[in-house]
């Protein structure tokens, strides 16, 4: 039953926002630095852990390309971290869960894998579907949040 | 149960009562891509100038077809009306009226189009219409080799949404924003009918195919017949062998919890061939979901397996044949590296 209700609340919540569109994307208004700062705290109030934040702009300029900020922050619970893993060994290259921060100018955008968008690799496992729901729906209020955010 | 389905028809009914907002729905839908008031980013700028020259038409039939391989997803869940709203909130960024084209164009000769297009289109639009050099949109923070990349004009999606009085009168003013050169003068009427008729010509490449053997897989999962340690640095060993940078390894869950409690027998071997990272991100900026290069070692029941994701299969949730491409040619190396490690 709950389950059940899950799947409802997913299938009733998941209209906007790019509807249906495997990879999922945000405008913020913010600067990148502080759109990652606001995405950090975000993620936590949503009961992540950050796991680490990659630097893909500082391999760049190393190599005297020009590069804007680019970061990919990952996050997870390791409840849910370790107990997908030890059932689904093949989900380990996606654990923990990423959000990239990509600059564009003034601006940045937010963009993620729609996890919901795995589940027919992983043969419409309904456990993982349960998850991956659950995964699309926190990811999704996190961007929104990152949308509607305006500097105080 | 009942009281759930009661909610659902309640907020269905809401959802069709009220009257789309185009703003809303833009920014939810479009602006990712387009930015605010369609300057321009992974997608091409729909400003002033531009939208002078798309027809109400062109612009709902672009929303309802999107860009098969060129990012732009189609839009097929948007009601009429809603598509009808996004339309009106970008008109309002105009001051000029939409352009209104004539049904039936002169079809041209597209044998006479060839050359011409060869000789005046193609070092911008490519060989076959794909858009030279790599990547859409308008270029921001990275640098690319145009200000505005080309279009892709043997798209499907731009092909059933543009007509041929609209693609000619492209041609005769061109686009300032982007520098395509307007061919007032340099092309007869005649000619510019031929040339609009070879690009009716212009086919989009067959897709691509990554192996047969891990079609529809999630990762590649590979048994190693060595120890955990052992399988490490065979590992290490192997990617420094295909030329890629190596990046300190983690732990899968590592940050996530103390360092006495991280299960050191699950780790990402992380790596990246920056030039190559350089060019993919101007592809598709949105590539950092799935970076970096990672192949995890994980010790399961005594089995030491090596996982890795499914590039191919994860490239097609991007829409961008590009990138397809690449993943291809990255998945035959990923493997490569796999098998040396575990053989
Ligand atoms: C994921 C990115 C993305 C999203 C989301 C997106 N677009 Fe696009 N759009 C593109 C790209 C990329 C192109 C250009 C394709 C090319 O270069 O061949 C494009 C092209 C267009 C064009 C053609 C412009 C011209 O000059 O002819 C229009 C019109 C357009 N988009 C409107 C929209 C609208 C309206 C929405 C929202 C309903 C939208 N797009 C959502 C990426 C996107
Ligand atoms: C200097 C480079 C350049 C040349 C030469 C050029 N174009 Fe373009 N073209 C562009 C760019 C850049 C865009 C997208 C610009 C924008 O939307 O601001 C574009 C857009 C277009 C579009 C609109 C496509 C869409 O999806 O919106 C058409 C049609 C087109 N070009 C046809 C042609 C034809 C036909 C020729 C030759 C007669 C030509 N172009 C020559 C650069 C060029």
């Amino acid at each position: 039953m709950k389950r059940f209700l899950i799947l409802v609340l997913a299938l009733l919540f998941s209209t906007p926002l790019l509807a249906g569109q495997p990879i999922m994307m945000v405008r913020s208004k913010l600067k990148a630095a502080d759109a990652m700062e606001v995405l950090k705290e975000t993620v936590q109030e949503y009961g992540y852990s950050i796991a680490h934040v990659q630097r893909c702009d500082g391999g760049m300029a190393e190599f005297d390309y020009k590069s804007d900020f680019y970061r990919v922050l990952f996050f997870g619970k390791i409840d849910e971290v370790r107990g997908i893993l030890k059932r689904y060994p093949e989900m380990a290259p996606f654990l923990p869960l990423k959000i990239a921060v990509i600059a564009e100018n003034d601006e940045t955008v937010l963009a993620a894998v729609d996890p919901r968008a795995l589940a027919h690799l992983y043969g419409h496992n309904p456990v993982l579907q349960v998850q991956f729901a659950r995964w699309y729906n926190d990811i999704r209020s996190m961007m929104e949040e990152l949308r509607h955010y305006r500097k105080k | 149960m009942k009281r759930w389905l009661l909610i659902l028809a309640l907020i269905s009914a809401q959802a069709a009562l009220a009257a789309p907002d185009g703003k809303r729905l833009y920014e939810e839908n479009c602006s990712a891509c387009h930015q605010s008031e369609g300057k321009g980013g992974i997608g091409l700028p729909l400003t002033d100038e531009i939208l002078a020259q798309l027809s109400d038409e062109y612009i709902a039939k672009t929303i309802r077809n999107g860009r098969p391989g060129r990012i732009m997803p189609s839009f097929e869940t948007l009601s009429d009306a809603q598509v009808g709203a996004i339309l009106k909130y970008i008109r309002g960024w105009s001051t000029k009226p939409a352009p209104v084209f004539p049904k039936v164009a002169k079809r041209g000769d597209p044998a006479r189009g060839k050359p011409l297009y060869e000789k005046n289109c193609q070092r911008c639009h490519g060989k076959d219409g794909s858009g030279e050099g790599s990547g859409t949109g308008v270029t921001l923070s990275r640098e690319r080799e145009f200000m505005v990349m080309p279009a892709a004009l043997n798209n499907p999606g731009f092909q059933r949404s543009a007509s041929d009085a609209m693609i000619a009168d492209i041609i005769r003013r061109g686009r300032r924003i982007g520098g395509m050169p307007s061919f007032r003068k340099k092309l007869s009427e005649g000619q510019i009918g031929d040339v609009v008729a070879y690009l009716r010509t212009l086919q989009p490449p067959p897709p691509v195919r990554g192996s047969e053997e891990w079609a529809g897989k999630a990762a590649y999962v590979m048994e190693s017949p060595y120890g955990f340690d052992e399988t490490v640095e065979a590992l290490k060993q192997a990617i420094t062998g295909a030329n890629f940078r190596i990046f300190p390894a983690r732990y899968l869950e590592q940050g996530l919890t103390d360092e006495f409690s991280v299960d050191t027998r699950q780790i990402g071997i992380r790596f990246c061939n920056f030039k190559e990272l350089y060019h993919l991100l101007n592809i598709d900026p949105r590539l950092g979901t799935v970076l970096p290069c990672r192949i995890n070692v994980l010790e399961r029941n005594g089995k030491v397996l090596l996982v890795s994701p499914n590039i191919v299969e994860l490239s097609k949730l991007f829409n961008n044949r590009e990138l397809s491409e690449v993943a291809v040619i990255m998945e035959e190396i990923i493997l490569a590296v796999m098998e040396e490690a575990t053989l």
